[in-house]
C-alpha cells in the first residue's frame, strides 16, 4: 500500500480549501447568503466553481478585505458587510464564511455579529433584524479541505439553530457534496418508504432552478430556517457523507439524542441496501415493492453486462465518502480497483476502503491525502482501463487514452451530471451505465457488441 | 445626464457616483478603481487573481507554484483559457498546500523544499514562478529570499510575485505588481541573437482562447516578428529578451500599459495602443503598426485578403444581428474595445460596464459609446439584475457568473472573459464573435420562455 506522496510540493490537487465546502451547504438552505469573511477572490473563484458545475447564478457575498483589514483586523468589513446584505437582500440566513486571512489575523468573529446584529437593530429595525439568523462558520483555508468545510458548517448551522420542541416525525438527510439529481433520489427512497425526509442542506431545487420569468430575487426551495430549527424534533439523522455532515448528525445525536448514522453514501447493491436498512431501524417503515422492484432492476442489468466489467482495471479519486462508495460499485461490478485516492486525508477512509476491497480479494494502493500527480503515476504503473473522478481527470484520462467516467465535484466539461443521481438503485445503474458506455464508446470493438 | 442611482443603490451612498449614462456634450467620469463596499456580491476579483491568473499565468514554459492554501491553486488550475503549445502548461498546479503548523512557524522551508521538488520533477521547466496569497504575505514569509536561495540550488530563475488577494481594490493591482516585476527581474536579462528591424512585441495579449494565434500570422504577413507575445503562449526566454523590439503593441490597455510605459522609459522603445477586435479597429490597427515601419502596402494587402475572406459569412450574420440591443460587462478594456464591433455589427449598445476599470477606461467608453448608454462602474449581482430586467437587452456579453444570472433571466448571454467557440480578436475571431451572439440569440429556446419574446 502506497503512502501519500512526502513531497512539500502537492501536484495537481484533488481537494479544495475548507470556505467552499462551507458555502456548499449554505447555498442549500432557503433565502440564505453565504458571506465570506477575507479577499475577494474568495468569493470569486468559489462562485465560478458553482457556476461551471451547475450552470446556475450564486449570490455569494464577501467583505472585500484590503490591506487595511490586513493590518487592523476585519471587524470594521464585517460589520457592515452584514448590515449591507441585510439592507440589499433581507436573507433569512447568513452564514459567515471565515478563512485563511481572517483566520490567521484572528478576527473575533462572534463579537462582531453581535455589534453588528445591534447595528442592524438600530440602522434597519428590530424587526427586520429578528427575521436574520447569523451563523459564524470558522473554516481556515489553510486546514482540513472542502470536506471539511462542509461537515463544519453542518455543526455551526445545527448548533445556531436547532430547538427542541414537538417531535415531527420526519428524518433528517444530511447529504453531503453530492448533486441535485442525488438529493431528489434520497427523497424519492425516503418517501417510498412512507417517510418524511427532512433534508438539512437541500440544493436540489436551489441549484437547479427553472427559467420562469420574473426572476426571484432567491432560487425557490432549500431547507428553511423554520426547518433548520426543526431538525431537533425528526426521528433521527442519516448524514450520507460521514466526513461531510457527520460532524452535524454527531452534534444532534449529543444533543438531541437523535439516533445517528454516518454513511455508507448508499452507491452500490450493499450500500443502498444499509441506507434503507438504517431508515427501517431509525423509523420502524419497511422497504416497500417498489424499492425492491428497483433493486431487482439494477441486480438484472448487472448480469446483463458482467461481460464489459468484469476484470476490468479501474482508478477512483475524488472526496472520501464517494470514492469508498464508487470503489464498492466497482467491485460489485466485478472490476479490479487498482488505485484509490481520497484527495482529502482520512485514517476512516484507509481502513474503509481496505474493508471493501478485502471483501472482494482485490488490493489497489490507497492514497488518503495524496495528489493526482501521485494518484496518475500509480494508475499507469496498475493500468487502469478506467478512471472515475471529477473533471481535473480529464487530462491524465486522455495522455493514458483511457476514458473518464465523470464522477463529483466539479465536473464542468460535461453537461446535465448534477442532475443524475448516482445513489440508490436507480442512481447506481444510472453510474453504472456511464462507467458500461464510457467503455464501450472507448475500446470496444464494434462487431463485438453485435449480439 | 450625469450620474444615475439604481433602485437597489438607493440608501447605499457609496454607490452614487458609480453609474452614469454617456453624454458627448457634458462627460462624466465615474468614481471607478476605489473599494468594494463590504457584504457586496462584487463580480470582481482578488490582486492574486491577477497577477497568477491574467499575467503570470500565461507564461507557458515555468512552474507556476502557489505558496498558499490549496484553494488558491485549484481555482487558477486552467480556469482562464490562456492557450498554449507547451503541454507542461495548464495540465499542472503546483501549491504548497499550506497547513496551520506553517501558518504558526513560518513557510519558507516548506516553500524552498517544494522549488527544489518540483525543479527536479519538471526538468522541462526553464523558470519557477511563485506567487504570494493571503495567509502566507501576512505571516510574513520573504518569498524573494527563497527564490534566490532555490536559485541557486536548481540553477534556473525562480521569481517571487508578492500580489497577495487583499492588496489593492481589485485584479488590477495583481496586473500593475506582475508588470512591474516581470520588467525589473527578467525584462533585458537576455539579448536577442539575431535582431531585424522589424521586430515587435504584442503586449497585453493573452492568448484567450486562440487570440494570439489569429493576431500573430496577420502582423507576420506584414512582414513583422513577434518576439514575445506579453504574455500569451510567452516562453521565459522571450521575456527576457522583450528590450530589443523595435515597437511594443499593446493591446489590453489596462493590464499591461504598465510594462510598456517601463521599456519605453528605460530601452526608448515606443509603443503603440490598438484594439484588434472587429474590422475597422484591426484594420486600422494594423495600418499604423505599419506606417511606423513603413510597410503599409503589405498592410493593405493582408487587410484586403482578410476582408474578401470574411466578408461573405459575415453580411449573414450583419443581417441577423442588425438593431439587436447589448449590453456589454466584461473587466475593463473589453468593453471600449467590442463598443465600436457591436455598432459595426449593426447592434444597439445599451449598457455597459466594466470590473475594475480606470479613468482612462471610461474616458475610452465615453468617446467610443453614443449617447444615452447605461455605465456602471464595478456593478454587483443585483445592480446587473435591476440593469437587464429595465433593459432587457437581446445579449448580454459578460463573464460566466454573470451569464447564468442573465439566461435565467431570460436573456442570452455568451461567455465574454473565456469565450464560447472564440477566438474573437482579429478577422477570423469577428466571424467567431458574430456566429456565437447570433447562435445565443436565436436559439429557439426562447421562443419558449414565458414573458420573455420571440428574439429570431
Amino acid at each position: 500500500m502506497a503512502e501519500p506522496a512526502q513531497r512539500a510540493v502537492v501536484i495537481n490537487p484533488a481537494k479544495i480549501c475548507q470556505p467552499i465546502g462551507a458555502m456548499y451547504a449554505t447555498l442549500g438552505i432557503n433565502q440564505a447568503v453565504p458571506l465570506v469573511q477575507g479577499s475577494q477572490g474568495c468569493s470569486t473563484y468559489v462562485r465560478y466553481q458553482f457556476n461551471r458545475h451547475f450552470r446556475e447564478p450564486v449570490n455569494i457575498a464577501v467583505t472585500s478585505f484590503h490591506e487595511d483589514a490586513a493590518v487592523f483586523g476585519g471587524r470594521k468589513n464585517l460589520i457592515e458587510g452584514l448590515y449591507n446584505l441585510v439592507l440589499r437582500y433581507r436573507p433569512r440566513v447568513i452564514g459567515v464564511v471565515t478563512t485563511c486571512s481572517s483566520e490567521t489575523i484572528g478576527d473575533d468573529i462572534e463579537t462582531f455579529v453581535k455589534e453588528a446584529r445591534k447595528e442592524i437593530g438600530r440602522g434597519l429595525g428590530e424587526d427586520i433584524l429578528a427575521q436574520v439568523s447569523i451563523v459564524p462558520i470558522h473554516t481556515p483555508s489553510y486546514a482540513g479541505s472542502h470536506v471539511k468545510g462542509y461537515d463544519t458548517a453542518s455543526k455551526a448551522y445545527l448548533e445556531y439553530l436547532a430547538a427542541p420542541g414537538q417531535p415531527n416525525g420526519r428524518l433528517n438527510i444530511i447529504p453531503g457534496i453530492i448533486n441535485p439529481g442525488d438529493i431528489e433520489e434520497i427523497k424519492h427512497l425516503v418517501r417510498e418508504m412512507g417517510v418524511d425526509p427532512l433534508v438539512i442542506f437541500d440544493i436540489s431545487d436551489t441549484l437547479n432552478a427553472p427559467m420562469r420569468l420574473p426572476k426571484p430575487l432567491y432560487p425557490e426551495g432549500g431547507t428553511t430556517a423554520e426547518e433548520l430549527k426543526d431538525c431537533a424534533n425528526s426521528q433521527g439523522t442519516v448524514a450520507l457523507c460521514r466526513h461531510a455532515g457527520g460532524s452535524g448528525a454527531q452534534y444532534l445525536l449529543r444533543k438531541f439524542n437523535l439516533p445517528a448514522v454516518l454513511g455508507p453514501l448508499p452507491v452500490g447493491v450493499a450500500n443502498t441496501d444499509t441506507f434503507l436498512e438504517n431508515v427501517q431501524k431509525i423509523t420502524g417503515a419497511v422497504i416497500p415493492p417498489s424499492v425492491e422492484r428497483e433493486r431487482g432492476i439494477l441486480l438484472d442489468h448487472m448480469a446483463d453486462t458482467s461481460q464489459y466489467t468484469v476484470m476490468r482495471r479501474a482508478a477512483i479519486f475524488g472526496d472520501p465518502d464517494i470514492v469508498s462508495a464508487v470503489t464498492r460499485v466497482v467491485c460489485e461490478l466485478g472490476m479490479e480497483p487498482v488505485v484509490v485516492l481520497s484527495g482529502t486525508a482520512s485514517k476512516d477512509f484507509t481502513a474503509e476502503v481496505a474493508g471493501v476491497t478485502a471483501e472482494y480479494g482485490v488490493t489497489p494502493d490507497i492514497l488518503s491525502g495524496s495528489d493526482l500527480f501521485a494518484f496518475e503515476q500509480l494508475a499507469r504503473e496498475r493500468k487502469a482501463e478506467v478512471i472515475l473522478g471529477h473533471s481535473k481527470g480529464v487530462d491524465m484520462a486522455k495522455d493514458m487514452r483511457v476514458p473518464l467516467v465523470r464522477v463529483g465535484f466539479p465536473v464542468y466539461d460535461r453537461v446535465g451530471l448534477f442532475r443524475r443521481p448516482i445513489v440508490g438503485y436507480r442512481g447506481t445503474l444510472e453510474l453504472m451505465d456511464r462507467i458500461i458506455n464510457s467503455i464501450l464508446d472507448f475500446a470496444y470493438p464494434e462487431d463485438k457488441l453485435h449480439q | 445626464m450625469s450620474f444615475v442611482t439604481l433602485k437597489v443603490d438607493e440608501g447605499i451612498a457609496e454607490r452614487g457616483q458609480h453609474t452614469y449614462i454617456t453624454d458627448s456634450t457634458s462627460p462624466v467620469l465615474p468614481v471607478c478603481n476605489v473599494r468594494t463596499i463590504p457584504g457586496d456580491m462584487t463580480e470582481r476579483g482578488c490582486a492574486f487573481a491577477g497577477c497568477r491568473g491574467v499575467v503570470g499565468g500565461p507564461v507557458k514554459d515555468v512552474i507556476h507554484l502557489v505558496h498558499g492554501p490549496i484553494g488558491c491553486s485549484f481555482y487558477t488550475w486552467g480556469s482562464r483559457r490562456n492557450l498554449s503549445d507547451n503541454p507542461l502548461h495548464r495540465r499542472y498546479c503546483w501549491s504548497t498546500d499550506t497547513q496551520e503548523k506553517d501558518i504558526v512557524f513560518g513557510g519558507e522551508k516548506k516553500l524552498c523544499q517544494a522549488i527544489l521538488e518540483s525543479a527536479a520533477l519538471f526538468p522541462e521547466a526553464n523558470a519557477v514562478f511563485v506567487y504570494a496569497t493571503c495567509p502566507t504575505a501576512l505571516i510574513g514569509d520573504d518569498l524573494d529570499a527563497v527564490a534566490k536561495r532555490a536559485s541557486r540550488a536548481i540553477v534556473k530563475p525562480v521569481h517571487a510575485f508578492n500580489a497577495p488577494g487583499f492588496c489593492g481594490v481589485s485584479q488590477s493591482k495583481g496586473h500593475h505588481i506582475a508588470n512591474t516585476y516581470i520588467f525589473e527581474h527578467i525584462v533585458g536579462t537576455r539579448e536577442l541573437e539575431d535582431p531585424t528591424p522589424y521586430d515587435v512585441n504584442l503586449i497585453g495579449e493573452y492568448n484567450i482562447d486562440g487570440d494570439l494565434w489569429v493576431l500573430k500570422p496577420l502582423l507576420e504577413d506584414m512582414g513583422l516578428r513577434i518576439i514575445t507575445a506579453f504574455t500569451g503562449n510567452a516562453d521565459y526566454d522571450s521575456l527576457c529578451k522583450m528590450h530589443c523590439a523595435k515597437l511594443n503593441i499593446v493591446h489590453c490597455q489596462r493590464s499591461a500599459t504598465y510594462i510598456a510605459d517601463l521599456v519605453r522609459d528605460k530601452y526608448h522603445i515606443p509603443y503603440l495602443p490598438v484594439t484588434m477586435f472587429g474590422i475597422e479597429e484591426t484594420s486600422n490597427s494594423l495600418r499604423e503598426v505599419a506606417a511606423f515601419f513603413g510597410l503599409q502596402e503589405r498592410a493593405e494587402a493582408v487587410i484586403t485578403r482578410e476582408l474578401a475572406r470574411i466578408e461573405p459569412e459575415l453580411n449573414f450574420y450583419r443581417e441577423k444581428l442588425s438593431d439587436k440591443r447589448a449590453m456589454v460587462y466584461v473587466g475593463a478594456p473589453r468593453v471600449w474595445h467590442w463598443i465600436p464591433v457591436l455598432y459595426e455589427l449593426g447592434m444597439e449598445v445599451v449598457a455597459g460596464a466594466t470590473t475594475f476599470g480606470h479613468e482612462d477606461d471610461y474616458q475610452k467608453i465615453n468617446r467610443r459609446a453614443h449617447d444615452g448608454v447605461l455605465i456602471i462602474d464595478n456593478p454587483n449581482e443585483l445592480e446587473l439584475e435591476e440593469v437587464i430586467a429595465e433593459y432587457r437587452p437581446d445579449i448580454f456579453l459578460t463573464g460566466l457568473k454573470e451569464k447564468y444570472l442573465s439566461m435565467k433571466m431570460g436573456v442570452p448571454s455568451i461567455n465574454s472573459h473565456s469565450y464560447e467557440d472564440g477566438p474573437y480578436a482579429g478577422f477570423t475571431g469577428l466571424l467567431n464573435f458574430a456566429r456565437d451572439i447570433y447562435k445565443a440569440i436565436y436559439s429557439p429556446v426562447w421562443k419558449f420562455v414565458e414573458g420573455g419574446s420571440d428574439r429570431g
